[in-house]
């Protein structure tokens, strides 16, 4: 085992621990995080796997199937947390709009 | 439409950062007879003190949260005191008070659910719109258009009157000025009736200023794309 993967199954690792501590009540992404650093250690000690699968796939190189993977990946991360901004924007504006028609003051009648 | 009474004509001014004109416009308001609702939509300072005196109802959000949201904070608020007509005016004063009368007409003759105020009915208005703008605009009712169906002579311009129950029913979730496209959107669900009214616009120095860039149409075009997937 050479320096590289060593970093990068320690990286995989800490990012699952983390993963888990911060989604401590849901189980299912605990799980998801499992099986993809499982994952991940598999192809870094077996980098030759990822070429097997992307020949299947019709892609040339592993690192490019790993490249399209991510990319795929990490834009359903940005929608799923763009549905959460506004989500989140719904509600705070919700509360707001409560509290400006509670405390709404009338100023003085002069007729 | 039974007969309104101006006081029953709740005129709803959102305002951010607006507060050298505002009021002077409100004043404009008042004259009429109509009442005022100001929502201070997070102002960096407080609205009040320049409204100090001036009759209204004042309501504040805590943040900013934009023009949509505060429009629906003032129309929630002027249906909780009765009001019969709520009718949609900028605070930068390029809105002609005196021109209310013949917005909310249609709608006190039992004619239309909502008012929506056009620059573009009248050659005379139409010359008083800066020539970019006029172009920005034009792309706009293309895409209202697209997006819900209704064929407008302007777009994006926030001088409307909505009757009591058309107000009720727009319940705007668009917080920025995408809203003046989810107005159309909403109208077409809730199956209102509209008309256009010939309204003229003063363009200050001041409004051109404050005004929405040509920039920010992009930004409210992305807005509608977004809320298209995500509703």
């Amino acid at each position: 085992m050479n320096s590289i993967q060593g970093i990068l199954i320690a990286c995989s690792v800490t990012a699952a621990i983390l993963c888990s501590i911060i989604f401590r009540t849901k189980l299912a992404i605990r799980l998801l995080a499992i099986i993809l650093c499982a994952t991940a250690i598999v192809f870094v000690l077996v980098p030759d796997l990822t070429t097997v699968i992307a020949r299947r796939l019709g892609v040339g190189r592993g690192t490019d199937l790993l490249l399209y993977v991510s990319l795929i990946a990490g834009v359903h991360v940005v929608l799923h947390l763009y549905r959460r901004t506004r989500e989140l924007e719904r509600r705070i504006t919700e509360q707001i709009r409560a509290s400006a028609l509670r405390d709404a003051e009338e100023f003085g009648r002069s007729h | 439409m039974k007969q309104v009474r101006n006081n029953e004509v709740y005129v709803v001014i959102p305002a951010f950062n607006e507060n050298s004109v505002l009021a002077s416009t409100v004043r404009e308001v008042l004259a009429h007879g109509y009442s005022v609702v100001v929502v201070d939509d997070g102002s960096a300072k407080s609205a009040r003190e320049c409204l100090d005196g001036l009759p209204v109802h004042y309501l504040r959000h805590a943040v900013n949260l934009g023009q949509g949201a505060a429009l629906r904070t003032g129309s929630e608020f002027a249906i909780s005191r009765g009001a019969g007509i709520v009718v949609h005016f900028d605070a930068d004063g390029q809105h002609d008070a005196s021109l209310i009368k013949s917005l909310i007409s249609p709608i006190v003759r039992g004619e239309a659910d909502v008012a929506l105020g056009s620059r573009f009915l009248n050659a005379a208005d139409r010359g008083a719109v800066p020539a970019a703008k006029r172009i920005v605009l034009r792309v706009g009712i293309l895409i209202s258009w697209l997006f819900t169906g209704i064929w407008l002579s302007d777009t994006h311009n926030g001088f409307r009157a909505l009757s009591r129950s058309a107000a009720g029913e727009l319940r705007l979730e668009e917080n920025g000025f995408a809203h003046a496209t989810e107005i159309l959107g909403l109208i077409r669900s809730s199956r209102l009736r509209w008309v256009e009214v010939p309204v003229a616009v003063r363009y200050t120095e001041y409004s051109r200023r404050k005004g929405q860039s040509v920039l920010n149409s992009f930004n409210i075009l992305i807005d509608l794309v977004l809320r298209r997937i995500f509703h």
